[in-house]
């Protein structure tokens, strides 16, 4: 008797409260503004609009990534608005989970902007989770990497590398076939998982293109690791600076300005090798984009214009990413002389493969699909 | 479930005064902030894990996601996730309670059992990456342990066939995180166990071994078998650390649930949902499977 | 020695060679930033970062505001339901072993969608990130205070009490928990230790916690995880002998009451 009372209160409270959030959560408003005009009276305007909102909310930024610390630290100081970091740790997907949750909320907990991987561009495009914005420097940003509505632009890249731990391994890695050498058995190692993280994703593809593969036959990467790990060369092991350091993973797949950026904070300690790999150079390309129901929109416009100016994309580069702007920099000379000396040489970027948008679509499908079949199954046997 | 009420109340003991009536009143009063918090913190915001799970990427309802689950693929992921959480749940369970018992009857001194005890509370949470860091500087391929090995044996466990980055590795890991829980849940209720029963059963010629065997274990029985159930829970809901250590290529659960939902790659989140919503069947059948085993010892021992 | 002296000292040693050997390889680790030579260079840069204190000391207090809020949730309903709704009790143990297959980053979506704007607009005030550690910590303090009402074998006890003319607060304050202390602290120090390390929510829901800025440095750095790792397991340490103090101090008077039969 007295448990059924119970039960049915329970049921009767639990519908109450679902009806009423189902209730309030349907109304979500946008947050888009107008964009008025160019130049530095509108700058003016923007700059005093992203004051009085007083705060900016990030996500997914990493403070050794693409030197963002010093690019939000300079922006908050610059413009004294207050910036919210969420999770550094996020995936694109999370980014676009976060701005979903917070459809219709303000608050510190909403992102503002993400910065995501080049194919989740058009997806959040699709899924209404952004709104358009063209920077002031818009037109010199290079065509293929921008949606022409201004939802959504590249604002750096960088390339996949070996990032070597030279105090533990004294001949380096120069290329793709060399990791097959048995000297480097128990050595090598991704820097993510291939379902999940785009940086491993991509150094798959790479060594597919390596080995004879492309980017619209990815079979070849899966099977690539298949005989390293066969051969017992492939450390089942997300790759970290601390792993590097150690020496557990001295030979590790990442973008090649995260590995730049651990040579200088290790600081020698160990020495670390950064080697593009002359086979395939592939480039993986992020973009900025302002979330559709941003709570601060004016701040997150600033934001944009701030990392799109020169100021904003010299600061990338000190992180070692090339940014987006790159090559109107470079023409009109104002990159400082030491700065360029501190990036790999320009001709190894020459042949840089800057997959379409459809083609890392595909070919990341391609890779999670088989990854598992082609490697995880000897992984298992060596030892579950 | 009506029936085992009318049941209890018939086993009052003679001579016992009647419990005073409660009205149904003073039992919400007790009740009552748990449902509240559960309902609002709990069940509504995971209501989503419910409804996602029977959408495709495109919104619309299917049941897709339930065939899905499955394929030998995800079976095999189930079967690993268990079989992790099992081993480490039972091993950890075991050496938990010696552990806790050496602390509270082993006649050592005081300081053990608080040290013990504190350091149980700090390690029984210390997992994910920090953990994984640990276990890969020992035991990883230049591992301090490893090394050490290496010097003194002239040998190399990797080479005998041990291997960190596996099923044992993994279960190896769990237990630095499983045995402490184990501990600080055990102690508390080792210490509760009544010293007149054990003086009872000295002066009655019993040795301790008798007494453990047919009074204390059967009393600490349902305890100790709650504990290792939570003890499962805790290693098959585990993430970060099989993350940290494994990096996604052992293919547990949680791990392609993550991969799912965090998507750069894959991101069919309503799979994701899918899988959660498989672990909470499991689960539930768990502690169904294991309250009704307690009822049936519970009135054996009786 | 004695027998089960040995054995007791045997299990007891093995445990700490287990448990200390990977904290020693962390510590070890954390001590060779510069190179070829061993130095706190890796505590000093961490401790040089006002963050580190202004973080563990937010996390603390939320962790505080967890245990009251979820013991307060807790006790009476792991009583009442071991005293008089045997029948319920596989709902509420299912209940509260829930949170162990719902993944943080769920959960905090969850709780963003349904809290973060009006009429209910929990996201202002921390009260939402505490209410989601509750959760969290769910399993752990149910199965803790069960554990020790079972030991304590509260039907008894009560049953006792009432026939001694106690009135229920009586029962409940003078009785259940002085006989509950041993179970609560353990039920405090796995709570305390769950939300000093807890980052999806803390950092989804823009609170500055230990576990966010913990993730930030671990990023991309080496040696200064290592000796946040070490420092956090040091602090928490600490924290848990300040529970166990208390403990010990504010409970003088534990009257067994029980031993009647």
């Amino acid at each position: 008797m007295k448990k059924a009372f119970t039960t049915k209160f329970i049921v009767v409270l639990l519908l109450v409260v679902f009806l009423g959030s189902v209730v309030f959560t349907g109304c979500a408003k946008k947050t888009t503004t107008e964009q008025t005009g160019t130049g530095n009276a509108y700058l003016d305007q923007l700059i005093k609009a992203a004051q009085k909102e007083g705060e900016l909310t990030v996500i997914a930024l990493p403070h050794d990534w693409a030197n963002y610390g010093e690019i939000i630290s300079t922006f908050s100081s610059k413009y004294g608005i207050k910036v919210n970091e969420l999770d550094p740790n996020a995936g694109s997907g999370n980014e676009i989970e976060a701005i979903k949750a917070n459809k219709g909320s303000t608050g510190p907990q909403a992102p503002d902007v993400i910065d995501v991987g080049l194919a989740w561009g058009p997806t959040a495009k699709e899924q209404g989770l952004i709104q358009p914005y063209k920077v002031q420097t818009w037109d010199t940003i290079p065509d293929d990497v921008k949606d022409p509505d201004g939802y959504w632009y590249g604002d750096y890249y960088g390339v996949l590398a070996f990032e070597v731990n030279s105090s533990v391994i004294k001949n380096i890695p120069q290329d793709w076939s060399d990791l097959l050498k048995p000297e480097y058995k128990g050595k090598v190692a991704l820097g993510g998982d291939p379902r999940t993280s785009a940086m491993a994703a991509m150094a798959v593809a790479a060594a597919a293109i390596a080995n004879g593969g492309s980017f619209d036959n990815v079979m070849p990467g899966p099977e690539f690791f298949a005989k390293l790990n066969k051969a017992g060369n492939f450390v089942p092991v997300i790759a970290k600076p601390g792993t590097i350091a150690s020496g557990e993973t001295p030979i590790a797949m990442m973008w090649d300005y995260l590995a730049l950026t651990d040579r200088d904070n290790f600081n020698g300690n160990p020495e670390i090798s950064v080697v593009i790999p002359k086979s395939s150079v592939v480039a993986g390309v992020y973009v900025q984009a302002i979330s559709a129901y941003a709570p601060h929109p004016n701040a997150a416009k600033l934001w944009m214009e701030f990392l799109y100016s020169d100021e904003g994309q010299l600061l990338y580069l000190k992180g070692y990413v090339h940014p987006i702007r790159y090559n109107d920099l470079a023409k009109r000379n104002v990159i400082p002389e030491d700065l360029a000396k501190k990036l790999p040489p320009a001709e190894l970027y020459a042949k840089a493969i800057f997959p379409t948008i459809d083609q890392i679509t595909k070919a990341k499908k391609d890779i999670a699909d088989n990854w598992d079949k082609v490697v995880n199954v000897n992984v298992k046997q060596n030892g579950s | 479930m009506l029936s085992k009420m009318e049941v209890k109340q018939s086993n009052l003991k003679d001579g016992a005064t009647p419990r005073p009536t409660f009205s149904i009143f003073r039992d919400f009063l007790f009740l009552l902030p748990f449902v509240i918090f559960v309902v609002a913190f709990l069940i509504l915001p995971t209501i989503s894990i419910f409804i996602s799970a029977f959408q495709d990427p495109s919104g619309k309802f299917t049941l897709q996601n339930i065939k899905d689950l499955f394929t030998p693929y995800i079976m095999n992921a189930y079967l690993l996730s268990i079989k992790v959480s099992l081993f480490t749940a039972v091993f950890g369970a075991l050496i938990g309670f010696m552990l806790a018992y050496a602390s509270t009857f082993g006649k050592l001194p005081s300081w053990v059992k608080s040290y013990l005890n504190t350091f149980s509370g700090v390690a029984s949470n210390f997992a994910s990456v920090p953990l994984a860091f640990a276990f890969i500087s020992t035991l990883g391929r230049v591992g301090l342990l490893t090394a050490l090995i290496q010097q003194i044996f002239h040998v190399s466990i990797y080479d005998l066939g041990f291997n960190l980055y596996s099923f044992w590795g993994l279960c190896l890991t769990y237990l630095y995180f499983q045995i402490p829980l184990m501990v600080l849940l055990m102690t508390p209720a080792l210490e509760g166990m009544k010293k007149e029963w054990r003086e009872g059963a000295e002066n009655l010629g019993a040795t301790p071994s008798q007494y453990w065997l047919k009074i204390g274990l059967p009393i600490l029985f349902p305890t100790i078998i709650a504990n290792t159930v939570l003890l499962f829970g805790n290693a098959f809901g585990a993430y970060a650390t099989a993350y940290a250590l494994t990096g996604g290529f052992l293919n547990l659960v949680p791990i392609i649930i993550g991969a799912e939902i965090r998507g750069d790659i894959l991101h069919n989140v309503g799979l994701g949902y899918a899988l959660a919503l498989g672990m909470i069947v499991i689960m539930g059948i768990t502690i169904l499977s294991y309250n009704y085993l307690q009822s049936k010892t519970a009135r054996w021992l009786k | 020695m004695k027998k089960s002296r040995f054995w007791a000292w045997f299990w007891i040693l093995l445990g700490a060679l287990y448990f200390l050997l990977p904290l020693f390889s962390t510590f070890l680790f954390s001590l060779k930033m510069k190179k070829g030579v061993l130095s706190f260079a890796a505590y000093q840069s961490v401790l040089k970062d006002p963050q580190f204190f202004k973080t563990f000391i937010f996390s603390l207090e939320m962790s505080v505001l967890t245990i009251i809020v979820g013991l307060a949730i807790i006790v009476p309903t792991a009583f009442w339901v071991r005293l008089r709704l045997k029948g319920l009790r596989p709902i509420v143990e299912f209940i509260t072993q829930m949170p162990f297959v719902v993944s943080p980053i769920v959960l905090v979506f969850g709780l963003i969608r349904l809290y973060s704007k009006p009429p209910v607009q929990l996201t202002r005030t921390p009260l939402l990130l505490v209410m989601g550690y509750v959760v969290l910590s769910l399993p752990y303090i149910y199965r803790s205070v069960d554990n020790g009402l079972m030991a304590m074998d509260v039907e008894r006890l009560t049953e006792a009490a009432e026939s001694l003319g106690a009135g229920w607060t009586t029962i409940l304050f003078k009785v259940i928990l002085p006989n509950l202390k041993s179970a609560l602290i353990s039920g405090t120090f796995l709570t305390f230790a769950i939300v000093i390390g807890e980052l999806t929510m803390a950092s989804m829901l823009a609170w500055p916690a230990f576990g966010p800025y913990m993730a930030l440095l671990g990023q991309n750095r080496a040696y200064e995880p290592a000796a946040l790792a070490i420092m956090s397991f040091a602090l928490t340490w600490a924290a848990m002998g300040v529970i166990q103090w208390v403990g010990r101090t504010s409970f003088v008077k534990q009257e067994q009451v029980g031993g009647i039969h």
